[in-house]
């Protein structure tokens, strides 16, 4: 912008008569497109508590959260046709992309109890004989489904959803085989429950 | 005394300015510093490095107090000093409460230096100090505002300048968020529980957390604008009644917005519209301030080419707009659902910190050095370097957050199979996903670092290069009585009078009952109607009456004051009086057993909710990862509240019982030894360190006293309840293989964490209706 032009713009605009320490102040008219973003934002703000809290009755977001999730459960109980049975499961064992997408889950999810090599840990082993809550296919998917809350197996049912539990299931089963024997044992660690904390003492 | 007035020579007070400007240089250098230093621990967990006073959870309070408090703080206060005494043309009439400001701020933050990093915390985010330091910041400040308005009452400048406005509004605001948000009753020497709990407390967080940044970290420094700007141009200020109309809409709103910061969490409905809408009511008057500083500088661009003060004052001012734009927009409801607990915060902090508040305190230390000790600046070519990389410092730190917050909030939302499960349910996904961020956001720090180190250096060179000299100025001490506005006339004339009205009517239209609120509608209906008729009719005389008020700032100073405490009294009152309205969705807490509340106090003294929320907010996404969505109940009993705002780790209410007390007792001794590729620091001194029982007593006294239901008990009683309790834990760890003494902090941790989330059903309160209105 030329000089020229600068000094002639300000040439109209009034100075306000004072200077403060040499500072002076033009007294120039507030832009209109800031004047209109304040009145646009004003305007925006009454309506909106107009309407969401006078006269309207949107949905809040409990209720959103609660029309979606009776949607999931009706879905889920839709679906109730494709269950697998025991014999489905075996053959995904063997299936290699299903036992790799299975891995991919197990490592991150279950790795932190079951270890690495699934011979536990901080959960039980998983590939020998002895099983606590039921060793075949559809009792392995639903103890991952619902988990054991009180021996500390969270329901991973919820997170994973039905897909990727029947693969880490698969990949699981993929460490034994069909007609394998299973042997039942009561819980190794018993009691390695966390769900029941210190009995409260009367707070 | 009558006209009289005689001509006078005084002698600015300029050595605080330049004791403040030092301290400024330096503690920014320090927190600037260690800022970097928590970016690289989040880059490299390594860099924890295993100490207690090391860890994120520690240095990050410690980060954020000093840029806020220790180099915002001595910047504000330079620049205030050295300006006021100009525009007012007085001296400072206490050299020796100046100096003990000075000293007091100074051991203030040294204090916080070692108290913080000690563990020694209150838990809430920008008010953590404890309360003995808090007291010594409280008296510092009323020392400062009896030096400053001393000063104004001393004045030669019949009127005052738009820069001294926004002091007044400073201080005055200032003191009365810190006082509020620091009500606490101590259980110790270092140690208190504040007196709100649950949602007040967080009411009363986000209405001092986010006004901290409205009156600490915006008002003080645009005051400063308004001052350093057009003297470093040479060019008169834009437009005066910009100015005022900014001025007064920024004050009055800026207060009303905290609770956007508590978006979708089981804050009241009616608040968290009350939070969206006046933040988006907020843009306008925002900009105002960037409007009138940039366009200062028209006419002067060809010396911001040249000059590094005016690069940065131009492109701290056009970071002030962008973040005051980017602040409405996180604002809106929608979008905060992405936002919220994501690094797209922190990035939008950082635009602020980094663009607005750095620059501009680079600016103005960069003009004052020479003033101040009678020199040239050392380098400008240096100055200029400066410039360029902090400004690719501050581009990288906020590019790398926008990235890493936005796939953050998206991978963590993201459902599949129909919406019905998540694509991503293992959290590290997320963390994982944005590591390369993380070491983007370090370099930005780092050359932002750096930027500051060439400034330390050049100034350092200039005062060298010079002797130290304080201004003077002929005044002509006029008696300036007469037309001045009395307190009694301005809360009685017409403009405060529309105004009051109109607020009235807004209000009752928005919280009234249905007759009330037609009436009120119709009363603001007509209100505006002859307001408008009387501007259009009368505005000369206004301008006239707003003269008068300026030449006195007794009015103005209450007035100031009834603008910015409206917004709070309307949000906080009601969430105190209704306490009932705790029980509204039928869940109640269950208090904290002695040893819960003991690990408790050990997850506040780690900073765990610098990374970790409890707080489930209603979204498909977060119950199927985290669980039940979190009600108003659930958290009435935490004193501090333990909201948190940050999930750089997972969300923990719904944790209690999700894991055995095994995995918690692995995960604290090395995360990564059950959460492969965990950020988290390692805690292996929970395991050594024996848990505090001993103030046990003091501290189950306080939280009676604040109300939460807990039987008397000695302090025999409670140590032994709290024994019996950490041996169950030590018996069931022993059982899965982890012999544990039970008087370990570790014991009473995992207590705490097994209990989160519990609660108790109670019946649906009768007191619904009373919140009906509102919603």
């Amino acid at each position: 912008m030329s000089r020229l032009a600068q000094n002639s713009a300000d040439a109209d605009a009034p100075l306000k008569g004072h200077s403060f320490d040499g500072i002076e102040e033009y007294d120039k008219k507030l832009p209109n497109w800031w004047l209109w973003t304040l009145y646009g934002a004003i305007a925006f703000s009454f309506f909106y508590w107009f309407y969401f809290h006078w006269v309207g009755n949107p949905e809040t977001s409990v209720q959103r959260l609660e029309r979606q999730l009776s949607a999931i459960a009706l879905a889920a109980a839709s679906s109730g046709g494709a269950e697998l049975d025991d014999t489905a499961l075996w053959k995904m064992s063997r299936d290699e992309k299903i036992v790799s997408a299975g891995r991919k889950t197990f490592l991150t999810t279950c790795v932190s109890c079951h270890g690495v090599d699934l011979k536990g840990g901080i959960g039980v082993n998983l590939t020998d004989k002895d099983w606590v809550h039921g060793g075949k296919p559809t009792e392995v998917v639903r103890t991952v489904t619902k988990g054991v809350l009180d021996k500390g197996m969270p329901s991973w049912g919820p997170v994973l959803g039905k897909m990727r539990v029947a693969q880490v299931t698969a990949f699981v089963l993929s460490h034994h085989a069909e007609g394998e024997e299973i042997h039942m044992v009561p819980s190794p660690t018993k009691s390695a429950g966390a769900a029941a904390p210190a009995p409260a003492a009367a707070p | 005394m009558d006209t009289g007035g005689g001509k006078a020579t005084i002698e600015y007070d300029d050595a605080i300015t330049r004791m403040f400007l030092i301290a400024g240089i330096l503690w920014g250098a320090v927190g600037m510093a260690a800022g970097v230093f928590i970016a690289s621990q989040l880059a490299f967990w390594q860099m924890n490095l295993d100490l207690p006073w090391l860890t994120f959870g520690r240095l990050r309070p410690l980060h954020t107090n000093a840029a806020i408090f220790a180099f915002v703080g001595n910047m504000m206060f330079a620049g205030i000093y050295y300006s006021t005494q100009r525009l007012v043309k007085a001296a400072l009439p206490s050299r020796l409460l100046a100096r003990v400001h000075f000293w007091l701020w100074q051991a203030i933050i040294v204090a916080a230096a070692i108290t913080l990093p000690l563990g020694l915390t209150r838990g809430k985010e920008y008010a953590e100090l404890i309360w003995p330091i808090d007291i010594a910041v409280a008296v510092a400040w009323v020392i400062f505002a009896i030096n400053f308005f001393w000063t104004l009452a001393r004045r030669n400048e019949p009127s005052l300048y738009v820069a001294v406005w926004f002091y007044i509004a400073t201080i005055v605001t200032v003191t009365v968020l810190y006082v509020v948000n620091h009500l606490q009753i101590p259980t110790g020497l270092l140690h208190g529980y504040p007196i709100f709990g649950g949602v007040q407390d967080a009411l009363v967080q986000w209405w001092y957390g986010h006004n901290a940044v409205a009156f600490f970290l915006t008002t003080p420094i645009l005051g400063i604008m308004y001052y350093y700007l057009p003297k470093a141009a040479g060019r008169p200020v834009y437009s005066y009644r910009l100015s005022v109309v900014h001025f007064w809409s920024l004050v009055f709103i800026y207060i009303w917005a905290g609770p956007h910061h508590l978006l979708h969490t089981a804050l009241p409905d009616w608040l968290q519209s009350l939070g969206m809408i006046f933040s988006v009511m907020l843009w306008a008057p925002s900009w105002g301030g960037m409007l009138n500083g940039l366009l200062t500088l028209r006419g002067a661009w060809d010396k911001v080419r040249e000059d590094p003060v005016l690069k940065f004052f131009a492109a701290g001012v056009t970071f002030y707009g962008m973040s005051t734009f980017e602040g409405p927009l996180l604002a809106i409801k929608s979008v905060n659902a992405l936002s919220h607990y994501t690094d797209w915060t922190i990035g939008h902090v950082h635009a602020g910190t980094l663009g607005w508040n750095g620059f501009m305190a680079a600016g103005m230390f960069y003009w004052l050095a020479p003033r101040l000790w009678n020199t040239r600046l050392h380098s400008t070519a240096l100055a200029n370097f400066h410039f360029w990389i902090g400004l690719v410092g501050i581009l990288l730190y906020i590019a790398s957050m926008w990235v890493s917050g936005i796939s953050h909030g998206l991978m963590l939302g993201a459902t599949t199979e129909g919406g019905s499960v998540l694509k991503y349910p293992n959290f590290l996904d997320a963390v994982t996903a944005n590591r390369a961020m993380m070491h983007t956001r370090m370099l930005g720090g780092m050359l932002y670092l750096s930027g500051w180190v060439l400034l330390v250096y050049n100034i350092w060179r200039t005062v060298a290069s010079g002797k130290p000299v304080n201004g003077t100025a002929e005044v002509f001490v006029a008696e300036r009585r007469s037309h001045r506005l009395t307190l009694a006339e301005a809360l009685t004339s017409t403009p405060v009078m529309f105004t009051a009205v109109i607020l009235a009517c807004v209000l009752l239209w928005a919280i009234g009952w249905d007759f009330v609120k037609m009436l009120a509608l119709l009363g603001l209906i007509v209100a505006m109607v002859v307001a408008v008729d009387r501007v259009e009719s009368r505005l000369q005389g206004w301008g006239e009456w707003y003269d008068r008020l300026l030449a006195n700032s007794l009015p103005f100073t209450v007035l100031t004051v009834f603008a910015v405490l409206i917004g709070g009294l309307v949000e906080i009152i009601p969430t105190i009086v209704m306490h009932k309205a705790s029980t509204l969705e039928g869940v109640r807490q269950i208090p904290y057993t002695p040893l819960q509340l003991a690990g408790r106090d050990i997850y506040i003294r780690e900073g765990c909710y610098n990374c970790h929320s409890q707080m489930v907010r209603p979204f498909v996404g977060e119950v199927l990862r985290y669980g039940d969505y979190s009600k108003l109940g659930e958290s009435i009993y935490d004193h501090p509240y333990q909201w948190g705002s940050k999930r750089t780790g997972p969300d923990l209410h719904r944790v209690g019982g999700k894991y055995p007390h095994i995995w918690h007792l692995r995960h604290m001794e090395n995360p990564r030894s059950v959460s492969i590729g965990s950020p988290m620091p390692n805690y292996p001194w929970l395991l050594q360190n024996r848990a505090d029982l001993g103030s046990l007593k003091a501290k189950f006294d306080v939280l009676r006293t604040l109300g939460v239901p807990y039987p008397e008990r000695s302090q025999d009683r409670l140590a032994q309840e709290a024994a019996a309790e950490a041996k169950v834990v030590a018996d069931d760890l022993g059982k899965s293989g982890a012999a544990v003494e039970p008087d370990r902090e570790i014991i009473a941790l995992i207590a705490y964490l097994q209990q989160l989330g519990k609660s108790e059903q109670v019946p649906k309160a009768t007191t619904a209706a009373t919140a009906k209105p509102m919603r």
